[in-house]
């Protein structure tokens, strides 16, 4: 699907996920988690993925071949690799705890595998889930 | 994201409804942050009823917590779905927040 760069995109992009669950039997803990990853990756594109303010088109497919998921999103956004941003420190305690940075980290943790590629001027990211594993 | 409210003598109970995400965290911040006084010093956040959440909501019950600590005063979360209890986990917040199986239980932690 296509999508542009608005917040209110999500909702769209949840009944999509909805139908492709529904058309795969997904399980609902995995559908929990397929909605959290998307959502994570793509409020960080569309919060800070560009410069300006024009509306910009992000290209989502999502796929089960072979008992695994594969997402992918691809945006025109400035060059950025989430995969590269480090993880927030979960031991630390609640004085020493920062507020933010945890949604690329829970991609990251759900997701088992994840591909960061910048080819013609955009950003392409690939996660895969194996659904015959536990999350 | 719905979040309703009623009191068991001096322990304020927050329900709080529906989907924490991007579009809902922020209104589940104001009202949240606005019911953490001095005189609320013993919260409940119970999520029975919580379908789903997303770093933005984790973002919130952390600001929450951090709020209620502040007053000197004790959090506890109860009623957690089990996918959001694995978010939990991940995140490391088990360890950071006070967690009861049901509203009855967190009662009785105080």
């Amino acid at each position: 699907m296509r999508l542009s760069n608005s917040i209110d995109e999500l909702q769209a992009v949840n009944n999509e996920l909805e139908q492709f669950g529904e058309s795969q039997d997904l399980a609902p803990d995995l559908m929990f988690n397929l909605n959290l990853v998307l959502e994570e990756v793509l409020t960080n594109i569309i919060f800070y993925g560009y410069d300006d303010s024009a509306t910009h088109v992000i290209e989502l497919n999502i796929n089960l071949k072979s008992e695994i998921i594969e997402i992918e999103i691809i945006d025109d956004g400035k060059p950025f690799n989430p995969l590269e941003r480090p993880d927030p420190n979960v031991n630390k305690s609640l004085d020493e705890r920062q507020i933010g940075g945890l949604g690329i980290f829970l991609v990251k943790k759900i997701m088992d595998k994840a591909e960061y590629f910048r080819r013609e001027n955009k950003n392409i990211l690939i996660l895969q889930k194996n659904i015959n594993t536990k999350s | 994201m719905e979040i309703a409210t009623n009191r068991s003598k001096d322990v304020l109970i927050v329900a709080v409804s529906g989907r924490l995400d991007t579009v809902t965290a922020p209104e589940f911040e104001k009202k949240i942050l606005e019911l953490v006084t001095p005189e609320n010093l013993k919260i409940i956040l119970n999520c029975a009823d919580l379908s789903y959440i997303s770093s933005s909501g984790l973002r919130v019950i952390l600001m929450t917590l951090k709020k209620v600590k502040a007053n000197n005063g004790k959090l506890v979360i109860c009623g957690l779905q089990e996918s959001i209890k694995e978010v939990f986990n991940i995140c490391g917040f088990t360890s950071l927040l006070t967690i009861s199986e049901n509203c009855e239980s967190a009662l009785s932690s105080f």
